[in-house]
């Protein structure tokens, strides 16, 4: 058995001197299953950018290994284990969902592998981690945003819905009580849901007796759109606002006639982005899709930049392109790196510093309304 | 908690009770005859609601289209009969479990493959998706058509099983296989109509699901057929009636953990989950079920 190893690794090697290299990007994303829009769009936005750019500077290729976990921690880790172990990737990229990327974070930690997550908002994805690094911003923020635009158009009583199975909505839900108590706002309630559930009516019966001013929704989509249907059916037309992982056409499409004035805080809107960066992604999605450019896509065509910005420097320093201590410390190191989602730089815990948008459903479509800095 | 909200919650509580009573049917009736725990019951109900779907996206009537997506879906359970499970007549009940089990998975990537996993609204006509509105309490008009349905599926599959001959080779099936091929009845023709029966029933149930939850994708069937089989077994596996109080009392505890327990909320399931453990511990064959080799249907 060992000397068949060693016969692959050593054949391994040799196909590696004698073609021109070629540099692996592990990427691990939902798409399929419950949350397979948070894959799909990332992956749309992903293809783009891989199209424009997949050279680098020493022509080099970069190669995209895609693996699909269905939305599960498990499947995650275990992607990116393979990832590491077989296809000998240099980088990994992904995932959205925060349990998902909280469960892959320690594998490549361990491997001592770099990974970019470019739409985890929950802070302890990257916490006390050296090689994690994310291209969005964290929730204390996204749930201030969240608070201070419920506040700002009068709603002074709010119904907490979190989604107790994913990390995500817990952290959200605690950022957003935090700062809308601290801006005056009062918590009339939490009810608890889980991912997966369809049937939301005990939960919407009891938000109803309490008759609050805003329903503020931490969770994803999925159970958003069904939600937001069941509580108008039964008479609550009470807004709802929620957060990066409710902007999706399957909110509208599911949710109809009923997620009309959903407001949420997300990373993009292209009516707002006017970078020549953003400009020339949006041209380049229209053309591919013919349909407006989601955030999940963006963020993902960003942390894609960011690694080929890495191996670029790394080359410049005389490195391999696939030095993985090189490409993680450049990662970690990113300084105004000029994206479709705006200017990135990484602070020191690995998180990005950059400005939310607020949108809002309106007829089908994602209107924008405001952008927030930090 | 005031009296309307209350209310309120019976209403849900029955709503969703009804609906899993209306899936756990068909697992018991396959279970009852075959002993088979059919783990792909929930892939089975998926296929339906996408059938529906895909036709009424052809422009079908819905009524037609359900006609449609039944049919299919009995097709697709006589097929998984022959292909996956006729093989296995004489192996070790094992075996059969766990080809269900690969059954359910391929139907999953299947349907992933083919479809893509993004979940997808499902349109239902206006007179099933109306909700009606009495002093302040809400009532989706499933509520009342699914307790319906679910007893006229029940009367009708007790009618068949009671007074047809294939009712008789079906109930005779249930105890002793080898004797009722003696008997010189075909058992093979005989099981696929316990198929086809149970993929019908998890058409229907699927297709009234996607009608109260109108968010289909691939792996919709998971969590609901795993409550459904849970409802199967709380109210006794292999027992018809069993099956509907078992549906009943899970979307009742379902409820009212999250109306009375707010916090709670979010182990629903584990008070779900719990309370079928603590009726097993009393009651090992479920609330209807009784010795489990003596008793059939």
């Amino acid at each position: 058995m060992r000397k068949a190893f060693s016969f692959v690794a050593a054949a391994a090697l040799m196909s590696a001197i004698a073609t021109a290299k070629e540099v692996k990007i592990g990427v691990v994303l939902p798409l399929t299953g419950p949350i397979a829009a948070f894959g799909q769009t990332s992956k749309g936005g992903l293809d783009i950018a891989y199209e424009q750019n997949h050279k680098l500077k020493n022509g080099d290729d970069v190669k995209l290994v895609v693996l699909d976990d269905r939305g599960d921690k498990v499947e995650a880790a275990t992607a990116v284990k393979r990832l590491i172990d077989k296809d000998g990737v240099a980088v990994i990229l992904g995932e959205v969902a925060s349990s998902n990327s909280m469960a892959m974070a320690p594998v490549a930690e361990r491997a001592h592998t770099p990974m970019i997550t470019h739409a985890s908002t929950n802070p302890r994805v990257t916490k006390g981690k050296k090689y994690v690094t994310r291209a969005c911003f964290i929730d204390p923020f996204q749930g201030s945003v969240m608070a201070k635009y419920a506040l700002e158009n009068g709603m002074k009583k709010a119904v907490v819905v979190t989604d107790a199975k994913q990390d995500y909505s817990v952290g959200l839900s605690k950022a957003f009580k935090k700062a809308y108590r601290a801006g005056g706002g009062k918590i009339l309630k939490t009810v608890l849901i889980n991912s997966g559930d369809k049937d939301f009516n005990a939960q919407v019966s009891a938000i109803k007796a309490t008759s609050p001013d805003i329903i503020a929704f931490t969770g994803y989509y999925p159970e958003a759109a069904l939600m937001v249907k069941q509580a108008r059916s039964m008479g609550i037309d009470t807004p709802f606002i929620g957060a990066d992982g409710v902007g999706f056409p399957e909110l509208v499409e599911i949710g109809g006639k009923a997620s009309e004035g959903f407001m949420y805080t997300d990373h993009f809107n292209e009516t707002a982005a006017n970078s020549p960066e953003a400009k020339a992604y949006v041209e380049a999605f229209h053309k591919k899709y013919s349909k407006a450019a989601d955030s999940m896509g963006a963020l993902a065509a960003d942390a894609y930049g960011m690694i080929l910005s890495a191996m670029n420097q790394c080359i410049d320093e005389g490195k391999a392109s696939d030095d993985k201590e090189c490409i993680n410390d450049k990662l970690r190191h990113t300084k105004e790196y000029s994206g479709v989602t705006g200017v990135i730089t990484i602070d020191k815990n690995g998180n990005a510093v950059k400005s939310a948008v607020v949108n809002e459903v309106k007829k089908g479509d994602f209107v924008y309304k405001t952008t927030v800095n930090p | 908690m005031d009296l309307s909200t209350f209310l309120q919650q019976l209403v849900n509580g029955a709503s969703l009770g009804s609906m899993y009573a209306l899936i756990a049917i068909g697992y018991t009736m396959v279970y009852g005859v075959l002993r088979l725990i059919n783990f792909a019951h929930g892939d089975i109900m998926m296929v339906g609601a996408f059938l529906t779907y895909f036709a009424v996206s052809f422009k079908f009537p819905f009524e037609a289209a359900v006609a449609l997506a039944i049919f299919g879906s009995i097709v697709v359970g006589i097929l998984t009969d022959k292909i996956a499970y006729k093989p296995l007549r004489n192996a070790p009940k094992i075996s059969l479990l766990i080809t269900a089990i690969g059954i359910s998975f391929f139907l999953e990537n299947l349907f992933n493959v083919l479809f893509g996993g993004v979940p997808r609204a499902f349109s239902a006509p206006e007179y099933l998706s109306k909700v009606m509105h009495f002093n302040g309490i809400y009532m989706p008009v499933t509520v009342v058509i699914i307790p319906i349905m679910t007893v006229i599926i029940l009367a009708s599959l007790l009618w068949i099983l009671y007074r047809t001959k294939y009712g008789m080779a079906i109930r005779a099936l249930a105890f002793d296989i080898p004797t009722v091929k003696l008997m010189g009845i075909n058992a093979d023709s005989i099981i696929s109509i316990v198929f086809a029966l149970g993929s019908a029933l998890a058409a229907i149930g699927g297709i009234f699901y996607a009608v109260s939850y109108p968010s289909i994708d691939p792996l919709m069937g998971i969590i609901v057929g795993l409550k459904a089989f849970a409802a199967a077994v709380l109210g006794g596996i292999g027992s018809v009636t069993g099956a509907v109080l078992g549906g009943f009392i899970l979307g009742f505890t379902e409820i009212f953990v999250v109306a009375l327990f707010p916090e709670l909320g979010g182990y629903k399931d584990a008070f779900a989950f719990f309370f079928l453990i603590l009726v097993l511990l009393f009651r090992p064959t479920g609330i209807m079920g009784e010795d489990l080799e003596r008793s059939r249907f």
